[in-house]
């Protein structure tokens, strides 16, 4: 670990340190109920009864599953869309505006539709899931793969690539600095949209347990899975594109 | 043995609003194993000639025979070594080397032994598990060229992959060139501005004139290789090419 990087780690913790303890201070003053504003040590303690009763982990294993199983469709789809419109005019000039419509509609939005379609099933939640983040991915490839240097391209038509050998070992990995930031922006939209789509469905996963929280008003819990939710979208971001991110960058001397 | 012939090639390039006649029917012959050096001013239509050549460009007008067949599109035949290289910087040196080899379904060990030998040739062993951005232009340009030969072309199309070169790596280069050029009996079509390095490599040198370009005169160079940047002797050849083409450069102007 070089010297930068162990420094900022310690700003890092010190920071997260100074906000617990500032946020335990003002509950201790009792400004709010304690049933409004709990102290972090209820929520920790909170977070431990659901580690014991396991019901946390089933949470939180739902609401991941629903979201891999939603992300991968929305990758594959979105990588396939994404080099459709980049290499036919036609499909960018009508399939594209719609696409760059339908990115602006917030994931909540497709919730009724989904319950309409699917019914209260996790088939519901995954659609919610792909909506939300199968655009993201798409406009990405599609900007990768117009701001591709076209000699790439020409130089692997001269070796004989063509066709899907093309699209494997030129297009996709050309664009993929572009294609990663599809990635994380997409993940960001389906980790809301699988959370969005639990809270409305009531239906097992953390977004479920918050409901839980609300219904019996216990606002320790709220806070406890708010932060269960913090934490993994942190995590995954850090541990998997972030390095996904950096491995690529450093390959192409980006960085 | 003729290996490649343009015959009457005419392309316009388009201007927002206007056409504009590049290549006004260009006529060559180029023999097998020959080195032929293509000058011209600058934005004559040499490098568009050339990937029209390659197949990766289609002539408005007239056709490419190679071995007396219309070209109708790229083919591993004949291989364009680009300007700037465009190696993929997401494959390490030994896969960019392997790329075309791989794309024709040859297995991993028969493309390790291929790249292998030709990465050895162009003393880029060391650099093999390297990625594009940790070379020098010079090296770059070095794996440009042996992904280029792994193809095993008829004919090498080159668009003054020397250009980006400082003198010393060019120099060495232009030696290198020369003595593969020998050994593997290649035909090579060679793009260059710089007469100096034309008349190094060339067995032909063919002068574009100014737009619409024609081939304006076809010069032979006979002398000994390999031959050196520095040898007073082959002024005189200069001498030649440039007295073609000043007039022509002035009028581009």
């Amino acid at each position: 670990m070089t010297k930068l990087v162990r420094n900022l780690l310690t700003k890092k913790i010190a920071f997260y340190v100074i906000l617990v303890i500032v946020w335990q201070i003002i509950a201790y003053t009792n400004i709010w109920s304690n049933n409004l504003f709990p102290s972090p040590l209820e929520v920790a303690e909170d977070l431990a009864y659901g580690a014991i009763d396991a019901s946390l982990f089933y949470g939180i294993g739902t609401s991941m599953l629903r979201l891999l199983v939603g992300f991968a469709i929305a990758i594959l789809g979105g990588i396939s869309l994404g080099i459709f419109m980049a290499r036919i005019d036609i499909v960018n000039q009508t399939v594209g505006s719609l696409v760059l419509g339908l990115q602006s509609i917030p994931s909540v939005a497709w919730v009724p539709l989904a319950i309409l379609w699917f019914g209260l099933t996790d088939a519901g939640i995954i659609f919610v899931t792909v909506m939300s983040s199968i655009f993201a991915v798409t406009i990405n490839t599609h900007t990768g793969i117009r701001n591709i240097d076209p000699n790439y391209i020409a130089a692997a038509r001269n070796m004989g690539a063509k066709g899907e050998q093309l699209i494997t070992n030129v297009l996709i990995p050309a664009a993929f600095p572009h294609i990663i930031s599809g990635f994380k922006q997409g993940w960001a939209f389906a980790w809301r949209g699988v959370i969005g789509a639990e809270l409305l469905f009531s239906f097992l996963g953390l977004g479920f347990l918050l409901n839980v929280g609300r219904q019996l008003s216990d606002v320790s819990q709220v806070i406890a899975i708010m932060l269960v939710i913090l934490g993994i979208g942190i995590l995954i971001d850090g541990f998997v594109f972030k390095r996904l991110e950096n491995k690529v960058m450093s390959r192409w001397g980006l960085r | 043995m003729v290996k490649l012939e343009a015959k009457n090639i005419v392309k316009h390039f388009q201007h927002d609003d206007y056409r504009l006649k590049a290549l006004g029917g260009i006529n060559l012959q180029v023999e097998a194993g020959d080195f032929v050096c293509l000058v011209g001013p600058s934005g004559c239509g040499k490098s568009t000639f050339l990937r029209i050549a390659a197949g990766l460009d289609t002539p408005d007008e007239g056709e490419i025979l190679f071995d007396r067949k219309p070209v109708t599109g790229t083919g591993p035949e004949r291989i364009l070594v680009f300007q700037e290289g465009a190696l993929f910087p997401w494959l390490k040196v030994s896969d960019n080397v392997e790329f075309g080899l791989k794309m024709a379904g040859v297995p991993k060990e028969k493309r390790s032994e291929i790249s292998k030998r030709y990465l050895d040739m162009m003393q880029l062993t060391k650099f093999a598990n390297s990625y594009t951005y940790q070379l020098s232009t010079g090296m770059k340009q070095r794996v440009a060229i042996a992904r280029a030969f792994v193809m095993d072309p008829d004919v090498l199309l080159m668009d003054e992959p020397f250009a980006s070169l400082d003198a010393q790596t060019r120099d060495l280069l232009l030696v290198e060139l020369q003595l593969i050029w020998e050994k593997t009996k290649k035909t090579i079509v060679f793009v260059t501005h710089n007469v100096a390095e034309a008349v190094v490599l060339g067995n032909k040198i063919a002068i574009f004139s100014n737009r619409p370009s024609i081939i304006k005169k076809e010069l032979t160079i006979d002398y000994q290789r390999p031959r050196l940047m520095e040898d007073e002797s082959l002024r005189k050849f200069q001498q030649q090419v440039l007295n073609e083409l000043r007039p022509e450069v002035k009028k581009s102007r």
